[in-house]
């Protein structure tokens, strides 16, 4: 009697735990899988594990990736992708114009271009007059004047530094193919330009200028990330100053910071006035990647692309905490900022680059 | 009872076999693979250049302890370069000397995670006196310097091929700034002219023998007797070492300021989806970039860290070699793709030293049937121009290429000069040589260095490339007594095939400072690696 009993307590529990295992798992949302093309600086982002769990369990979806510069991803197949994360609404006018209306569109964050160099260039442009004190710490750089100098040819000896070799240049990434370098060729396009906007009116004008400084440049990289890379990597001589994101700064310093306490007295960054936002807009192809909107846009995965990875969020892109970050030289309010010129001027640039 | 025994013999087999275990370190028979299998889950292909040969020791101990077999298969940077650009299929990683190569090939977006492993520059390295002689060892030294030397006729030196591979591009980027009067970057315009031809021939004419990759140009400069070459320093420093511990004399290291290039390593995941390889890259990729493992590599000769070069290591990066670990590397700056490969085609087309290449092909019996077709494929592959471009393996107005079809006997000598018609025709020579007959490999090459005695040497990169497909008649000393003889350095490259005897081409190939080829797997791959060589 009492084996009969306790056989019906081990049926019983049985079939409570098939229960449980099969109605617990059927109410529970299987994760989906979405794939897309994602700018280079945006990775660390979503390699992020904590943020990979807030996905997975508040909105049941894993975003996978493939890396594409910003406006080679509007131009790829995009044939099985369900998203583009490009780094510039230039790259979603593009889209509008080659392949139409997206299902969903949203500008998940943004950071403004800056320039990253190493101390005695930054010492040697001091001493040059390219730089302003833009308060609390933070300088600026004179963009016109140095884009100026570049197109005069003149030497990094010129500026008295002599251990660097030849013509002085800004290492972007390749602006045809990339936002980082799209969005300095508009800037140098504004500030090269008589009333500091590039338009349809003066766009001809300044094409040629703008031609001679990207030539010069030789082979760009087309991804912010692998140009940031290089440039810690290869060291001043190699790249002595580099445009890119102000979010790579800080995401290296927060991610590696045993890296970063080596580097930290060695790289300066530099904001140019004026500059620009890179907004990073998500484009949804479909309705699965639409559902990747709502999940960057969470309050906790915002906080932590702020947080760990720099991108300014919401309304902290106005006027940001920059306290947490272990960095010298940040601006909390980027006040001298200015539109991008036009999408057509903007395509007329592409094309002059191309 | 008769299960019983099955069982014993069952158990006994599989004791057998894991008792074996798996190899610790193996290569391929021409060295272009090496597997680290330490009965790891997971195996991750990578695709490298073939100076991260030099790192095997690490990659084995991260295979042993991590339970993740690596397969390393090492090519040239623009045969990496292509690979990608045609997806990779196969591979797990790719491992270049350069990110450019990455950034070139990578059309489909397929690699994830590229990180620099480790820094080195290309450079020049002049044995000691003579770079003494020249006063390079107490100054800044610009590439005309290094120019003038080579058209004064007191400097020769070795480098890899600049369609082939990146220190030998990187090198060529930068004579071609100096002989432009140092540009702020080389254009389509400044290609055409015509006083470049003629500067850049001479200067190239100084090339005592090329490779088709950075780590055989170090193997073959060490077993032969040239007074410098371009590599890097990595490399520069490891042929040292094995100079010193052999007390002959050091090259000095000399860092072009107009010239430099750097290649930067980066490692990067080739991503198809499988993400247990993902893993087990990010975890290869950890333990290279680790503290301790970044020091290991470190007294390899490479720069790693942000910090510079260790204290610790200072006796890797010595000073009285040239060395100079702190300089700043200011490099030139790479022109954009597209005028990099007008460049990259006008030195295989019209600047290079032409090359002299006799073809000793096997014609015998056992060649009937896949044998013959795969050869006449890979002629294919290299006489038809069309073909050839496609990797850079054109030849150039002033080369000669001679065929020599053999069996137990030399049959026939063809030959074709130039790249035009004639190169072309050489083709159906190949293709109407019928198979038959027995194989005397040596006879041929005996032949083809009384073809290639009637040439002026110096004005050629001359080799013999030989395919066999079976052990040879005749005898290796008739061949070592003609070749002492004819008093010239022609290297001896053989290919692999079918039955041959790889003690017998390893001693050709050894004898004459060459290298045997595996054509056994892929003989069109053979054949164009091989002719990548000169």
């Amino acid at each position: 009697m009492k084996s009969k009993i306790t056989g019906l307590v081990i049926l019983a529990a049985i079939i409570a735990a098939a229960c449980i295992y099969y109605f617990g798992f059927a109410s529970r949302p299987q994760t989906v899988t979405i794939n897309g093309y994602l700018g280079g600086e945006k990775t660390g982002l979503l390699e992020d594990e904590q943020v990979q769990e807030i996905l997975e369990d508040k909105y049941h979806i894993h975003i996978d990736y493939f890396r594409a510069g910003s406006l080679e991803m509007v131009e790829a197949d995009l044939t099985g992708r369900d998203y583009l994360f490009p780094s510039s609404p230039v790259a979603l006018e593009l889209y509008r114009e080659t392949v139409g209306e997206p299902v969903r569109t949203e500008v998940i964050f943004n950071t403004p271009i800056v320039l990253y160099t190493y101390t005695p260039v930054a010492q040697a442009m001091e001493q040059a007059g390219y730089i302003s004190d833009l308060g609390g710490g933070a300088r600026g750089v004179d963009l016109k004047l140095l884009a100026e100098d570049i197109l005069a040819g003149k030497q990094w000896s010129d500026i008295g530094l002599d251990s660097l070799y030849g013509a002085m240049t800004i290492s972007t990434t390749d602006p045809v193919k990339s936002n980082s370098g799209n969005m300095f060729a508009g800037l140098l396009a504004n500030v090269l330009s008589p009333g500091g906007v590039a338009d349809v009116e003066n766009i001809d004008q300044i094409l040629p200028k703008l031609v001679d400084i990207f030539e010069k440049s030789g082979y760009m990289e087309s991804s912010s990330s692998d140009l940031f890379n290089q440039f810690l990597r290869t060291g001043m001589g190699a790249r002595p100053i580099m445009a890119g994101y102000e979010s790579q700064i800080l995401e290296f310093a927060s991610q590696n910071p045993d890296d970063w306490e080596i580097l930290k007295d060695e790289i300066v960054v530099l904001y140019p006035v004026p500059t620009v936002w890179a907004a990073h807009p998500y484009i949804a192809l479909d309705e699965a990647g639409a559902l990747g909107i709502d999940a960057l846009m969470d309050e906790e995965v915002q906080a932590i692309a702020w947080e760990c990875h720099g991108f300014r969020t919401g309304i902290l892109s106005a006027s940001a905490d920059i306290s947490r970050f272990d960095v010298d030289g940040l601006q909390s309010s980027v006040t001298q900022a200015v539109s991008m010129p036009d999408y057509d001027v903007m395509a007329r640039i592409i094309e002059a680059l191309s | 009872m008769k299960k019983g025994w099955l069982w014993i013999i069952i158990f006994t087999v599989l004791f057998l076999f894991s008792s074996c275990g798996p190899d610790a370190a193996g290569e391929t028979a021409d060295g272009n693979s090496q597997v680290f299998d330490h009965g790891g889950n997971v195996t991750l292909r990578i695709l490298s250049g073939s100076e991260n040969r030099e790192l095997s020791q690490i990659l084995d101990d991260f295979a042993r302890t991590q339970d993740i077999n690596i397969v390393m298969d090492y090519k040239g940077s623009l045969d990496i370069m292509r690979e990608l650009e045609n997806g990779a299929a196969g591979y797990d990683a790719v491992w270049p000397a350069s990110s450019l190569w990455i950034s070139v090939g990578d059309t489909q977006h397929l690699v994830k995670h590229a990180q620099s492993v480790s820094i080195t520059p290309v450079v020049f390295g002049i044995r000691e006196s003579l770079a003494k002689d020249l006063g390079f060892t107490e100054r800044e030294v610009s590439v005309s310097d290094i120019l003038e030397a080579v058209s004064g006729g007191k400097l020769e030196f070795c480098m890899t091929s600049a369609t082939q591979s990146n220190s030998g591009c990187c090198a060529y980027i930068g004579f071609l700034y100096a002989l432009l009067g140092n540009p702020d970057v080389i254009t389509s315009e400044a290609l055409a002219d015509p006083g470049l031809a003629q500067s850049m021939t001479s200067l190239l004419s100084g090339v005592d023998r090329s490779s088709g990759s950075s780590d055989w140009l170090k193997d073959m400069f060490l077993e032969g007797d040239y007074d410098a070459m371009v590599n890097y320093e990595c490399l520069i420093i490891s042929a040292n070492q094995e100079l010193e511990a052999r007390g002959e004399e050091p090259l000095y290291v000399v860092y072009p300021y107009d010239g430099l290039s750097i290649a930067d390593s980066p490692l990067g995941y080739i991503d198809n989806g499988d993400s247990r390889k993902e893993e087990a890259f990010l975890s290869l990729q950890d333990y290279l970039l680790s503290d301790d493992v970044q020091n290991q590599i470190q007294k390899t000769g490479r720069r790693t860290g942000y910090e510079g070069v260790s204290q610790e290591n200072a006796d890797v990066f010595r000073s009285d070699w040239g060395i100079q670990p702190d300089r700043l590397l200011s490099p030139i700056r790479m022109p954009s793709s597209e005028v990099l490969f007008e460049c990259l085609n006008l030195y295989q087309t019209q600047f290079r030293k032409p090359s002299l290449t006799v073809y000793c092909l096997d014609y015998s019996g056992s060649m009937s049937g896949e044998g013959e077709n795969q050869l006449e494929e890979a002629m294919a592959q290299i006489l038809i121009q069309d073909n050839a471009a496609q990797n850079f393996l054109q030849a150039s107005s002033g080369e000669i290429n001679i065929l020599i079809p053999f069996d137990s006997n030399v049959r026939e000598t063809y030959m074709a000069s130039g790249n035009g018609q004639e190169i072309e025709l050489l083709y159906d020579d190949v293709v109407n040589e019928e198979t038959g007959g027995g194989t005397n490999m040596y006879k041929a090459a005996e032949t083809a260095l009384e073809v290639l005695s009637q040439y002026d040497l110096s004005q050629y990169t001359p080799a013999v490339i030989l395919l066999t497909d079976g052990m040879s008649n005749g005898s290796f000393d008739d061949f070592r007594r003609a070749y002492e003889e004819a008093g010239m350095d022609v290297p001896v490259f053989s290919i692999m095939f079918g039955d041959a005897d790889p003690d017998q081409l390893d001693d050709l190939a050894d004898f004459t400072n060459a290298r045997v080829f595996d054509g056994r797997e892929d003989l069109i791959g053979a054949f164009r690696s091989v002719k990548g060589y000169n």
